[in-house]
């Protein structure tokens, strides 16, 4: 074996195993995703919800605000008059349609921050990956509906188990 | 006018900059000229000044012999301030400021504060005037006043007293612009609500134009509540075709659909107000009986088709004979007017088309010149004949009556019934039906000094009103009859006298019926009745009827359903589905008024441009286009390609038309030539 053989390839490989070997006494900084998952900061800003009082009436008083102040111009909101029939929120207005296009939002917040009764928040679901365009645009149903990462709680918590009852219902 | 008279000035100092200004003028107008801004609710300018709110106070002194200024020790309210010699007025001050801090945080006091769910928040004078001159917090911590909530004051207005601020602005409305006072103040300090005598329903022509007067979020639209935020909205200019007046408006429509219209400044025209007609009857363009596509009849069923088949089949119909005929009517632009007259003119061979639904003729010649809508207000004295004209021409009606109320014009009415006219007139002659020309001859004969008591016995007007009425006649008088004195009996010789009696204006009805007359439709052999009449007994064979439902204008019903029956072949075009769509061996889909470009010509011949506001529906074409197509496939020539190059056509063809065309118009209209 020459001088030059060693130099140039058995050297740099050693040296570098060498690296690759300390390493392995660190903690592990990634995950494996998806199985695994880490915590989101507590003000990380994804996927937005429509929220509602504990009574059940929504909060969406349908006053487009939220649209007026996104920037992206991503927010349909459409309102009706609520009658004592059919009530859904508490006031004079609730918003019939309430439609975001997720391909457009840059998830600023601002329409969290300019919501007047609290109803619209982004929480920590990230995963919003869809096959088709249309799905995207996120329907006042599909904001309104149960989710997981919806609470304030980490959104780690109970995933696997609710991914597989949510697998459970669509099969049957 | 007083443009001639010599007006008295005086000098005063706005925020250290001297102005000089007539002698009076309120101090809220004088800071303008300079650009100050100073905030108001319940000032209006075409309103009297009251005073309620007390957000336009300023602070005021007066230059003292020495040079120095000495203040008024209360700060002055601007709206009600006429401007005197050596006055001084601070606009900015600390003082202002925190005047105008307490005004606000007062007026906050009881306003509820839901603007989120209020169809004013975004364009209201309150929020604007908090956010630039309010407090950021109130110091109000006791329960605000609770009231009823979207009170249904009339199909239109919806009342939020909760949010009212007391300015007195539509109350004021009621009283010196509509006339009706159907609104009035119940109750005192902070309980005081506007609200009509009695709860009864707020009854007006122009109950519109309190909503938007309205500084807050109390008077609402009920058609537009809920519909939309004003950030949600597009706005365009459009011109409203309801009537022949021609009233400018702002048209607010998002994603396509017309959900509001509001009052457009020009002072020629409508200065800023609105007609319920007007502001609420744009429905249709909404209509689920729009026309998309071209239908042609084969067999019994009418089938959608392309354009070309159906002008295929419209060709061989009108082509195969000259006994042909077109009706018209309603709100055609002048372009669509003009290339329907030359397709029949040059392509069809035939002349009559008629688009006036009177008894008898508008007065022949068309091109005499009609004084202006805005000379109303000039008057010595106005004579109203056999006109309802809150009815009729209800802007007009307004101007009639800003007459009376502001220049002291004797208004005189001539009708058959009571109209709402009667409320303000000097005198009133109530006729007996019928006899229009007997009381405008009587009219002539008791100027010249002539007896009238036989006219007397047969009008039922006694002949002392006849004289009393005469003598306010002169030659400056403005005499305002429409169209719809052309449906009485002796129309043409009551016209006839009363032309020597002043200034005659015969406005007509329809949205562009005065620019169909200049454009020569309705020069043919035959009228409007007679051509249904022929149409009934077999003798036409093609009838076009263009954006006009005759069942809406011709009263005798049965007369034009044998006619839409009995005609061999019947061209519908039309923006929506009418009375005569079942009848239809070719339907052509056309543009409303607001989805093309077009020029109109209202009752005193002012021509305003109306720029397409919304696209086209399905394939519906502006009928000067369709027109235009079916020219080149008779006889091959250069095409049409926009309204402008349509209006230099008509142009050149109608001398009054001439550089009058859709580009070179100005944005408020020009007078024709």
């Amino acid at each position: 074996m020459s001088l030059g053989i060693y130099k140039g390839i058995v050297k740099p490989i050693t040296s570098g195993l060498g690296i690759t070997y300390r390493r392995l006494k660190h903690k592990k900084v990634t995950v494996s995703y998806p199985e695994e998952m880490r915590e989101q900061f507590p003000r990380t800003r994804w996927r937005h919800f429509l929220t509602r009082y504990e009574s059940g009436l929504e909060r969406c008083i349908g006053c487009s605000l939220c649209a007026g102040a996104c920037p992206a111009r991503c927010i349909n909101v459409v309102a009706a008059e609520n009658t004592d029939e059919a009530r859904y929120s508490p006031g004079e207005r609730y918003a019939v349609r309430y439609e975001i296009n997720m391909i457009r939002c840059i998830f600023c917040g601002y329409c969290q921050d300019a919501c007047p009764t609290g109803a619209i928040v982004l929480r920590k679901n990230f995963e919003l990956a869809d096959y088709h365009r249309e799905d995207f645009i996120y329907t006042k149903d599909r904001l309104l509906e149960e989710y997981p990462g919806q609470s304030d709680e980490p959104y780690t918590s109970n995933r696997k188990e609710w991914a597989e009852a949510r697998a459970d219902e669509k099969r049957r | 006018m007083a443009a001639a008279t010599q007006i008295e000035t005086v000098t005063i100092t706005v925020n250290d900059l001297e102005l000089t200004v007539p002698k009076g003028e309120l101090i809220v107008e004088s800071v303008k000229r300079l650009g100050f801004e100073i905030p108001i609710f319940c000032y209006h300018p075409r309103m009297k000044p009251v005073g309620m709110c007390r957000m336009c106070i300023v602070e005021v002194g007066f230059k003292q012999p020495d040079g120095s200024v000495r203040k008024m020790p209360k700060p002055q309210a601007a709206c009600t301030l006429p401007a005197s010699e050596g006055m001084v007025v601070y606009t900015d001050t600390e003082a202002v400021h925190r005047d105008r801090k307490g005004v606000l945080e007062f007026l906050l006091v009881n306003h509820p504060l839901d603007c989120p769910i209020c169809d004013r928040g975004g364009e209201c004078p309150l929020q604007n005037n908090t956010l630039f001159y309010g407090p950021s917090t109130s110091r109000y911590v006791e329960i605000k006043r609770h009231l009823p909530k979207a009170y249904p004051l009339s199909k239109y207005v919806t009342l939020d007293l909760e949010r009212c601020i007391q300015c007195g602005r539509c109350v004021r409305f009621t009283e010196e612009i509509s006339g009706d006072s159907q609104l009035a103040f119940r109750f005192r300090g902070a309980n005081m609500q506007p609200s009509t005598f009695g709860l009864m329903e707020f009854e007006s022509k122009f109950s519109g134009n309190v909503i938007e007067i309205c500084p807050v979020g109390a008077l609402t639209s009920s058609k537009y509540r809920f519909r939309a935020r004003p950030w949600d909205l597009q706005t365009r200019p459009a011109i409203c075709t309801n009537c022949s007046n021609g009233c400018n408006v702002w048209m607010d429509y998002r994603v396509d659909k017309v959900v509001r219209i509001n009052g457009r400044t020009n002072e020629a025209i409508n200065e800023e107000w609105t007609c319920d007609r007007g502001k609420f009857g744009h429905d249709f363009y909404n209509s689920p009986d729009r026309l998309n596509v071209p239908l042609v009849r084969r067999g019994t069923a009418l089938v959608e088709t392309n354009w070309s088949e159906a002008y295929s089949d419209c060709i061989r119909a009108f082509t195969s004979s000259t006994n042909t005929a077109g009706l018209g009517g309603n709100a055609n632009s002048n372009e669509d007017l003009f290339a329907w007259k030359k397709l029949f003119n040059e392509g069809f061979k035939s002349n009559e088309l008629d688009y006036n639904w009177t008894k008898v003729a508008p007065i022949a010649d068309p091109t005499h010149a009609k004084p202006s809508i805005a000379s109303i207000e000039d008057a010595p004295s106005i004579l109203v004949f056999g006109s309802s004209l809150a009815d009729e021409l209800p802007i007009v009606f307004l101007r009639v009556r800003k007459a009376w109320f502001k220049n002291g014009a004797k208004v005189i009415v001539a009708h058959d019934q009571a109209t709402d006219a009667d409320s303000f007139a000097e005198l009133v002659l109530n006729y007996q039906p019928g006899t229009e020309a007997t009381l405008a001859q009587a009219l002539a004969d008791a100027k010249a000094g002539k007896s009238v008591e036989a006219a007397a016995k047969l009008t039922g007007v006694p002949a002392e009103k006849i004289a009393a009425a005469a003598a306010h006649l002169t030659s400056s008088t403005a005499i305002i009859t429409s169209h719809e004195l052309l449906n009485r009996p002796g129309a043409h010789d009551a016209l006839g006298a009363l032309k020597g009696l002043g200034e005659l204006r015969n406005y007509a009805l329809n949205a562009n019926d005065q620019g169909a007359a200049e454009i020569g439709i309705g020069t043919g052999t035959k009228r409007s009745a007679q051509i249904l009449a022929d149409a009934r007994d077999g003798k036409l064979d093609a009838l076009w009827l263009l954006g006009v439902d005759p069942f809406e204008v011709c009263e005798d019903h049965d007369l034009v359903q044998a006619a839409l029956e009995n005609v061999a072949f019947l061209v519908v075009q039309a923006h929506t589905k009418n009375g005569a769509f079942p009848y239809a061996s070719v339907v052509l889909p056309m543009t409303a008024p607001a989805e093309a470009d077009g020029t109109y010509t209202n009752a005193d011949r002012h021509i305003q441009r109306f720029g397409a506001v919304l696209p086209a529906k399905g394939e519906a074409k502006p009928a000067w286009k369709a027109f235009s197509e079916i020219s080149l496939r008779l006889k091959p020539g250069r095409p049409w390609f926009n309204a402008d190059e349509v209006g230099r056509a008509l142009g050149a063809e109608v001398a009054a038309f001439a550089n009058h065309s859709f580009n070179q118009l100005p944005t408020e209209g020009l007078p024709l030539v």
